[in-house]
């Protein structure tokens, strides 16, 4: 075992000297993060309060005041001057000159409190466009408007009010905040947790061995007297520690950007939920997937005779951990189910989910913990029998 | 106890594609064919042949990296075979195909290799002053091998092959990339090394370094040894006892004239 140490420090030592590889497997994954986050956050924040503050442009032809009025608390809006007819005011929203147009029928409010059965019904026409921003939250804000309208003219010709209640109905919410607040973080983390761990793992993966055989430098390390099983312990413990410094990195940024990101009103994750027993189950999913997730990225480098290679033969391994990483994100409640904790992959995000909503059993947990290892031993057992082979070795 | 390579047999898997460029319909091609030899302690076997003649096969086979189909070759009595593990311990292997990772310096490396090889930290140090100075890499030892010549990379090579001070040292066209003056440090080194008692082989293409480096030839032709034996004995097969008369005559021999 002592060379597995000599190994493990040796690739430590190559990637946390080196400045370049620094820089991209540790300090860009997460300042990118953080910057795409924080620009989305802050364009988002900015079209809202964008919204609020811009004077739209309205033509309103006979609007009785009460509308005008309900529609100025929710719209800041200009009424055009003078008089246009329907077609030039039709041109005038397709070039988002106007950004609402409103045709109300002469006395439209007078004929609506005359209305008797089987009398004619005023008209109201509404020009908007919404492929355009402006125009769209005009026409958005002016429906609120005639939605509320709407409803206390129907209440008013009905003969007793409370005949607009067909039923009483009365709603309790027992919903814990908690559970909400969990909800939120088991949909994000697991699809998130999962792709990190992948991308760090195959940032570092195929240089250490895919990289060693290309560059020859794996013969040099073969004819020492290192036995194989050593080899290749020492190179997944250090992918996997430098993976899980990676996937530190790209949390980091998610955490960072989480207050810009987060400033149109959803409240941020409250972490304060979590007892520490849930973590620790959650540091141990990880763990034991990075682990899981190294061992396979070593297990394809090993096989590949270049860099290049080896990373075309993990993308679909990555694509199907991230599809069951976005598939989970979707709401879909943890399965309890024994025999889903066996597959991989699927097991650990799937308990992942489990520990952040309070929905986990310890045997499963237990099981996909020991999956994981079990998995993952094997293949540590397949690479240091690949180490052995000249044919994966030199001939491939 | 000796190294001893007995009746070594290795055949390699043709790839569709090194079939269609060599032309061949053959799925298997027979690398080394019933190799045999042995080389003492105090003693430098030089190994000869052409390009594709199997002399690489026949030393990768000896230092473990490879497995031969039949036969076996014996280091101080272990088993490559049997006990790779051991031999491992004993011999140094030098061949361009083994290179040094560029991101570090020799003094990393040599530290690493003397780690992996078990060496105490300051049998290493005091080595690493001795073979750094000798083949002049203390003056480069802090510097990337990105950044150094091809001879520089060769020095650093050999100084580090050595850090365990193995008592059989196998090296494969030793002074390639060199200048003459190194080259002569090496061959110097080795004779050094030969009276210590280390056994050594050596394959190179420079006869003029088997001469005068080398107790015992094997000259390997299409895998398989044509002559083995002193280099008196083996310049005796020519009436100019020449031995590169005698390389030539074996290689047209075996009609291949062109490939030496």
């Amino acid at each position: 075992m002592r060379n597995m140490w000599v190994i493990f420090k040796k690739e430590l030592f190559r990637v946390l000297t080196d400045k370049r590889l620094v820089l991209t497997v540790f300090i860009l994954p997460g300042l990118s993060i953080f910057l795409i986050y924080s620009i989305m956050g802050e364009v988002i924040g900015r079209q809202m309060t964008e919204d609020e503050i811009y004077t739209h442009t309205v033509y309103a032809k006979n609007m009785p005041e009460s509308i005008k009025h309900s529609l100025e608390e929710r719209l800041t809006f200009e009424l055009m001057e003078g008089e246009y007819d329907k077609d030039t005011l039709e041109e005038m929203v397709r070039e988002e000159e106007v950004e609402l147009a409103l045709f109300f029928e002469e006395d439209f409010e007078d004929k609506i409190e005359a209305y008797q059965a089987g009398s004619p019904i005023p008209e109201l026409i509404v020009y908007y466009n919404q492929g355009h921003q402006h125009s769209s939250t005009a026409y958005n804000q002016f429906m609120g408007v005639m939605n509320a309208y709407h409803e206390s003219i129907i209440r008013d010709r009905l003969a007793d009010p409370d005949d607009y209640h067909p039923y009483l109905m009365t709603s309790e919410n027992f919903l814990d905040e908690r559970t909400v607040a969990a909800r939120g973080i088991a949909m994000l983390m697991p699809m998130l947790v999962i792709i990190f761990l992948f991308v760090g793992a195959m940032s570092i993966g195929p240089d250490a061995i895919a990289g060693e055989k290309e560059r020859g430098t794996i013969a040099s390390l073969l004819v020492t007297p290192t036995k194989r099983r050593d080899i290749a312990l020492g190179k997944v413990s250090s992918i996997a520690v430098l993976s899980f410094l990676s996937a530190i990195s790209s949390f980091a940024g998610i955490l960072l950007s989480l207050p810009r990101l987060m400033q149109f009103g959803e409240e941020m994750p409250d972490m304060g939920i979590y007892r520490i027993v849930d973590f620790v189950a959650v540091f141990a999913v990880l763990l034991t997937t990075v682990i899981f997730i190294v061992s396979l990225i070593s297990i394809i480098s090993t096989y590949s005779k270049t860099i290049k290679e080896a990373n075309a033969m993990i993308m679909p391994f990555y694509f199907i951990a991230m599809i069951i990483g976005i598939l989970n994100s979707f709401g879909a409640e943890p399965n309890q189910s024994l025999w889903v904790h066996f597959f991989p992959i699927y097991a650990p995000i799937n308990a992942l989910s489990g520990i952040l909503m309070f929905e986990y059993s310890v045997i499963n947990l237990v099981i996909t913990l020991l999956m994981n290892l079990v998995y993952s031993g094997l293949m540590v057992y397949a690479l240091n029998k690949m180490f052995d082979s000249e044919k994966v070795m030199f001939t491939r | 106890m000796d190294l001893e390579v007995r009746n070594l047999r290795k055949t390699f898997n043709l790839s569709r594609k090194q079939r269609r460029i060599e032309h061949t319909d053959e799925k298997r091609r027979v690398a080394v064919r019933g190799l045999s030899f042995e080389a003492k302690r105090g003693e430098i076997y030089g190994l000869l042949g052409p390009n594709g003649a199997g002399k690489t096969t026949t030393l990768r086979c000896i230092s473990t990296l490879i497995k031969p189909d039949e036969g076996d070759v014996f280091v101080d009595g272990k088993s490559v075979l049997k006990d790779s593990m051991g031999v491992r311990k004993n011999i140094a292997f030098l061949t361009n195909e083994l290179k040094l990772d560029d991101f570090f310096t020799p003094n990393y490396l040599y530290d690493y290799f003397s780690r992996l090889h078990g060496v105490d930290e300051k049998t290493a140090e005091k080595r690493k002053k001795e073979l750094f100075k000798r083949f002049g890499v203390d003056k480069f030892a802090e510097v990337k091998v990105a950044d150094l010549s091809s001879g520089m990379k060769q020095k650093t090579s050999i100084a580090i092959s050595l850090v365990h001070d193995p008592d059989f040292i196998i090296f494969d066209e030793p002074t390639n990339g060199l200048d003459v003056l190194t080259a002569k440090t090496v061959v110097d080194y080795l004779l050094e090394l030969k009276e210590s008692g280390k056994a050594i082989i050596v394959s190179t293409h420079i006869l003029s370094v088997v001469e005068k480096l080398c107790d015992k030839v094997g000259i390997i032709i299409d895998g398989e040894l044509k002559v083995s034996g002193t280099l008196q004995e083996v310049k005796a097969k020519d009436a100019k006892q020449d031995l590169e008369n005698v390389f030539f005559s074996l290689v047209e021999e075996s009609g291949g004239a062109d490939r030496a």
